[in-house]
């Protein structure tokens, strides 16, 4: 037990901006019942969790908006008529890239969710993690662009200098919004968003604050879609940022009444050179967050995995060898697309988003894997009596 | 809670490789600075800067193949493996499931990056190289480093800027106060790059030819790289193998300005050493040497300054900057500053601020221990790490008491 | 005339934008940090923005007097004179 709960989150997402708008995304898309192939079964495993019920991937949009440069296909999973001066106005917004303005926009809407009021006696209390693969990879790509294509080098723009700094969305949130407490940058791709969650979740328990915003953004890019496209990856780019709320569940002054989701346990390990020594490390992750968080493995009825592709069980498969059981899974993927280091932030929301139906509570696994080896999963319980009737 | 020391110490800088020609860098204030060989500078009006030219992954890498990792990863890497040897450790006896790494970092792959995008240039965005983009991702920097000593702990990679280094030593040190694992790689990585070159050109914050911290006349930052990496572990663990142990990590402190992306704010820089102090459980007057941010601007000096002197008062400890030296290292610069501190703790001395020459008028009563290396008592080093974003971080290193 | 100049309305439309301003808002005597809060980043890039429009080079170091839009406009002429 972290002792550490959510009070509130937001999402910009494809869906739209703010948990509403995800919620019924994920309300409207019809489930279908899929049988894993047979290699998703473990050795051992029981199937009595239930069969995988996931909804039917999300059909992309038109995003040839958001690119002048020509894109490899010209659909993907983005909030095309996204427009940061709708939410926060045009001073200080102008100088934003998209993946700034996406944080910004869901740091303040997570705030007001929240019902936090950020003023003089608590901001220094109150802090950022932002989870990221690497910043925006177009601020920083375009930025060495100039320098090769000015007929002087150093013909720059200074005001986009900062965009090219991983750390310029939570930096910037913590401007728009006045946090003065631990600030920081989690650059871990797929995983960054469970690494945010435990950096955010060591912060407050360490006491160096007592409230963080955690979360993860990527940006739609033409950087991001070639990436996809060259790497050969399955799923179309998606982006969104997701942050929430997290504060100690003793400090009555920022919690208050609004208790959504309590982080139960949080684990992280490498397989060096990934495949079968990464498998161990996600299976050894699985297992010491279930002793942590004192739970019944059976409890745990659906995982949420980063797995991308059709027949992936990357994720699915040791955690299943670890659960003794076959849960659920959910591919968040199918609803946002490839939005790497927000997966994660996506599949909590969107965990948080299902009503709940059960008085007890629910308990869900979050997974992550990068391609080197990097593991990390959640266990997170979601209380019956904060769901999004409560709004 | 446990106790962390400090056994283990890779520095890859441009002022020597390896923990004994690092501390001879220090100690002689040797100069890093050369001109640019790692991109075509030449349309720059400044083309210095300190790269580490005599790098040589193949000759330190065992298991991590260059030419699957970037630049900035092959530093951190190396300058892991080099702490490791450094501390006498043999893995073999650590579970390798708790034994993790954690790296700062301010433009992580820069060089990949850089690469990809002259690709686009030429070719288009479809002409970009698979195999380069794969390598992109800033996460590899700490993965580098856990593929290459074999590591199944945390491989975390903070990119907090030019303070990430701090940061990175901050939560190795949690993760081994609270039990989480018993020995931690912590430091940071960057390279030389061209779009940071220009950036802080354009800012008029690069300076020509030599970097000089508190000087009078200083006038700006040249641009650094390499890797830092200490190995910490927790006292026990240390003790029991029979470890030599430099140093204690006795805590750190974090905040941020939320003011403006890349000016320094006083106040928040002193609240910043006011926590660092309160975590560590010192004084300011227990405070021997503070081991500067220093970049060698006009306003980051100034500024640093005079929240040293409102938070001090009238006992300010010398404050030099390894920066006149190594140039300002980005994610790398308080990893080498934590490294400088341990070596000062070590062995008794103060490095110098070199290029130094005018006092400035407006710093009274700041020693900035000019030029020339001090021999000193040193049981207490302040490691100043500021940031773009004003990610501040402070880290306190001690002697073992 | 300032008022005249066509090159006026153009800078009134770059320091407008830098400055993250409506173009009517921008006054010639406002300054611009004490009335709309630029920083030395917005300076320098309204610099580099004349630099490339008007194909003139203006030295880093009469930064301080640029503060507000008439001291620009007063640099673009006189930076331009013996040009074009």
């Amino acid at each position: 037990m972290t002792g550490v709960v959510i009070t509130g989150w937001s999402t910009v997402s494809p869906a739209g901006v703010g948990r509403a708008a995800l919620a019924a995304a994920a309300a409207t898309v019809p489930a279908v019942a899929t049988v894993p192939a047979a290699a998703t079964v473990p050795v051992g495993a029981s199937a009595g969790g239930g069969w995988p019920v996931e909804p039917l991937p999300a059909a992309p949009v038109d995003v040839t908006a958001l690119s002048d440069e020509p894109l490899p296909t010209t659909t993907g999973h983005a909030l095309v008529d996204f427009d940061v001066r709708a939410h926060l106005g045009r001073k200080g917004t102008s100088f934003y890239d998209r993946a700034t303005a996406l944080a910004v926009v869901a740091c303040g809407d997570a705030l007001r969710d929240a019902a936090v009021q950020v003023d003089d006696g608590n901001r220094a209390r109150l802090g950022v993690v932002l989870g990221t693969s690497l910043g925006s990879f177009r601020s920083t790509s375009d930025y060495t662009r100039e320098t090769l294509v000015q007929d002087k080098p150093y013909l720059v723009n200074p005001v986009l200098f900062p965009n090219t700094v991983m750390n310029c969305a939570a930096g910037q949130a913590a401007i728009r919004h006045g946090l003065r407490g631990v600030n920081a940058t989690v650059a871990t791709g797929p995983l960054a968003f469970l690494d945010a969650l435990r950096y955010g979740t060591n912060a407050i328990a360490r006491g160096y604050v007592d409230a963080m915003l955690v979360g993860a953004v990527e940006e739609f890019s033409p950087h991001r879609a070639w990436t996809t496209s060259l790497t050969g990856q399955p799923v179309p780019t998606g982006e969104a940022a997701a942050v929430f709320l997290l504060a100690r569940a003793d400090q009555s002054g920022w919690v208050g009444p609004r208790r959504e989701a309590e982080v139960l346990a949080l684990a992280t390990a490498y397989g060096p050179g990934g495949g079968p020594a990464a498998d161990r490390a996600l299976t050894g992750c699985v297992t010491r967050a279930v002793r942590r968080a004192g739970i019944d493995p059976a409890e745990i009825t659906c995982v949420f995995t980063g797995e991308t592709g059709p027949e992936d069980t990357d994720e699915f498969a040791p955690a299943c060898a670890a659960l003794g059981h076959v849960p659920a899974r959910m591919r968040v993927s199918r609803l946002f697309g490839r939005c790497d280091a927000a997966t994660g932030g996506l599949a909590l929301a969107t965990f948080l988003a299902a009503p709940p139906t059960d008085a007890a509570g629910r308990l869900a696994l979050l997974t992550a894997r990068s391609p080197d080896g990097g593991t990390a999963v959640a266990i997170v319980r979601g209380w019956p009596d904060a769901g999004p009737a409560d709004r | 809670m446990n106790r962390v020391v400090v056994t283990g110490l890779g520095p890859v800088s441009s002022i020597g490789i390896g923990v004994s020609a690092f501390t001879d860098g220090l100690r002689e204030g040797r100069s890093g600075i050369s001109p640019i060989r790692s991109f075509d500078a030449s349309g720059f009006p400044h083309r210095n800067a300190g790269e580490v030219p005599g790098f040589r992954p193949e000759a330190l890498l065992r298991r991590i193949d260059p030419a699957r990792w970037g630049r900035s990863g092959q530093f951190a890497a190396a300058a892991a493996r080099l702490a490791l040897a450094d501390s006498g450790l043999d893995p073999a006896t650590v579970a390798v499931d708790r034994a993790g790494v954690v790296v700062g970092t301010t433009s992580g792959e820069s060089v990949v990056v850089e690469a990809v995008t002259a690709q686009q240039v030429e070719a288009g965005f479809g002409g970009m190289d698979p195999d380069l983009l794969r390598q992109v991702p800033a996460g590899r920097l700490a993965h580098a480093v856990s593929t290459e000593l074999e590591l199944a702990g945390e491989s975390l990679t903070l990119a907090t800027a030019c303070s990430a280094s701090n940061y990175a030593i901050g939560y190795a040190y949690d993760t081994l106060a609270t039990g989480e694992a018993d020995v931690m790689f912590a430091g940071g990585a960057d390279s030389v790059c061209r779009w940071a070159h220009a950036g802080f050109f354009r800012l008029g914050a690069l300076t020509a030819d030599a970097c000089s911290p508190f000087d009078r006349d200083r006038s700006g930052i040249l641009t650094g790289e390499g890797g830092a990496i200490l190995m910490l572990e927790t006292l026990e663990h240390a003790r029991h193998r029979g470890a030599r142990i430099y140093a204690e990590v006795l805590g750190y402190g974090l905040n941020c300005d939320a003011n403006h992306p890349v000016a320094p704010d006083r106040a928040s820089i002193a609240a910043c050493m006011r926590a660092a102090h309160r975590n560590a459980s010192i004084k300011p007057e227990d405070v021997d040497y503070i081991c500067a941010h220093g970049t060698g601007t006009p306003a980051n000096d100034s500024v640093e300054a005079q929240a040293i002197f409102d938070v001090f008062g009238d006992r300010v400890p010398p404050v030099s900057s390894i920066k006149s030296m190594i140039g300002h290292t980005m994610g790398a610069a308080s990893g080498f500053g934590a490294i400088a501190g341990t070596l000062a703790i070590a062995h008794g001395f103060l490095p110098p601020t070199i290029n130094w020459a005018n006092p400035d008028p407006a710093l009274v009563g700041l020693d900035p221990v000019p030029n020339t290396a001090r021999q000193a008592s040193v049981r207490v080093v302040q490691n100043n790490g500021f940031a773009f974003g004003g990610n501040n971080a402070i880290v306190l290193i001690g002697a073992v008491e | 005339m300032t008022q005249t100049d066509p090159r006026m309305a153009e800078l009134r439309e770059i320091v407008a934008e830098v400055l993250e301003l409506e173009p009517e808002e921008l006054t010639e005597t406002g300054d611009f940090a004490e009335d709309y809060q630029a920083d030395s980043l917005r300076a320098i890039e309204i610099l580099a923005r004349l630099d490339k429009k008007f194909k003139i080079e203006i030295p880093q170091s009469e930064l301080p007097q640029l503060n507000n839009l008439k001291a620009v406009y007063d640099a673009v002429v006189r930076h331009s004179a013996g040009q074009a």
